[in-house]
């Protein structure tokens, strides 16, 4: 099965630990990317190397201000994320409490035997 | 989320396809167990509220098949097969999930039940081989659900962090 492009799916953009600290430090408002990597603590070229990938599954936006280029979060593609887990893992967590409800009543129902 | 572990490897091509769901039942791990190997006990508890299922075959065995549909409250019928492909127990069922026999979209999880303590830990490990399975998949519990409440609150979360974001 070949594996989507990173540069394609949101899904493996934010597989990356350190673009989703980027994309967690784009939540307080825009920074230039010599902010970014001197928060994470890498060069600015590994930074920009990620904001590339986030600025082509469009988690991110850049706009020119003065000298500086900006960056800032567009969170709207995360929403299939969210709605992905959210929608297998609470279907299975209401799953489980029904199961778990149904097991003590069998556990009740076995001890009088 | 999807469980990718803080140091996850990066040559691990499924973190991010991957859901693991775990849940303690405070009961013994045979009874546990019990309630995923017969009909009578799995139409108890699989479907959703309001839902009924009818179940057309059930062979709890390696290779065997469970084919059933879920009937929701407004009349939509889901038709979905399960067949096992791995039954140790008591500790671990390996199941392909999908709507009919041959279904190409059919997925793979993974339970494993473990001692824990007097209860019983039960983790499901699911792992989507493709983006667009995933996608189908998502649809469907969505439909299942049908989580507008929770879908319209996280719309709203969603536009109040994009707001806070960069302006266009």
């Amino acid at each position: 099965m070949a594996r989507a492009a990173t540069t394609s799916d949101v899904f493996n953009a934010i597989a990356e630990p350190q673009r989703r600290e980027i994309l967690a430090l784009l939540r307080a408002g825009e920074r230039p990317v010599t902010d970014l990597a001197e928060q994470l603590g890498m060069t600015q070229p590994g930074a920009s190397k990620h904001l590339r990938v986030l600025r082509e599954v469009g988690l991110v936006r850049d706009r020119k201000a003065g000298k500086q280029r900006l960056y800032g979060l567009d969170a709207r593609k995360l929403r299939a994320v969210h709605e992905w887990t959210g929608g297998f893992e609470k279907f299975w967590n209401e799953r489980f409490d029904r199961l778990d409800a149904y097991v003590q009543g069998l556990k009740q129902a076995r001890k009088g035997k | 989320m999807a469980a990718t572990g803080r140091d996850a490897p990066m040559q691990s091509g499924t973190a991010d396809r991957e859901i693991v769901i775990s849940r303690v039942i405070d009961a013994p791990r045979d009874l546990v167990f019990e309630v995923f190997t017969e009909v009578r006990h799995l139409s108890q508890w699989w479907g959703p509220e309001g839902f009924t299922t009818t179940t057309r075959a059930f062979e709890f065995r390696v290779g065997g098949e469970w084919v059933f549909v879920m009937h929701g409250p407004e009349g939509t019928d889901y038709q979905e097969w399960i067949s096992w492909t791995e039954i140790v127990p008591p500790e671990r069922i390996a199941l392909l999930h999908g709507e009919s026999r041959g279904d190409p979209n059919a997925f793979e999880s993974v339970l494993t039940f473990a001692p824990d303590g007097v209860a019983t830990r039960i983790e499901m490990r699911t792992v989507f081989p493709t983006k667009e399975l995933r996608d189908e998949v998502v649809e469907k519990y969505r439909a299942i659900e049908g989580g507008q409440q929770t879908l319209s609150k996280l719309a709203a979360y969603v536009a109040g962090i994009a707001q806070r974001g960069a302006e266009s």
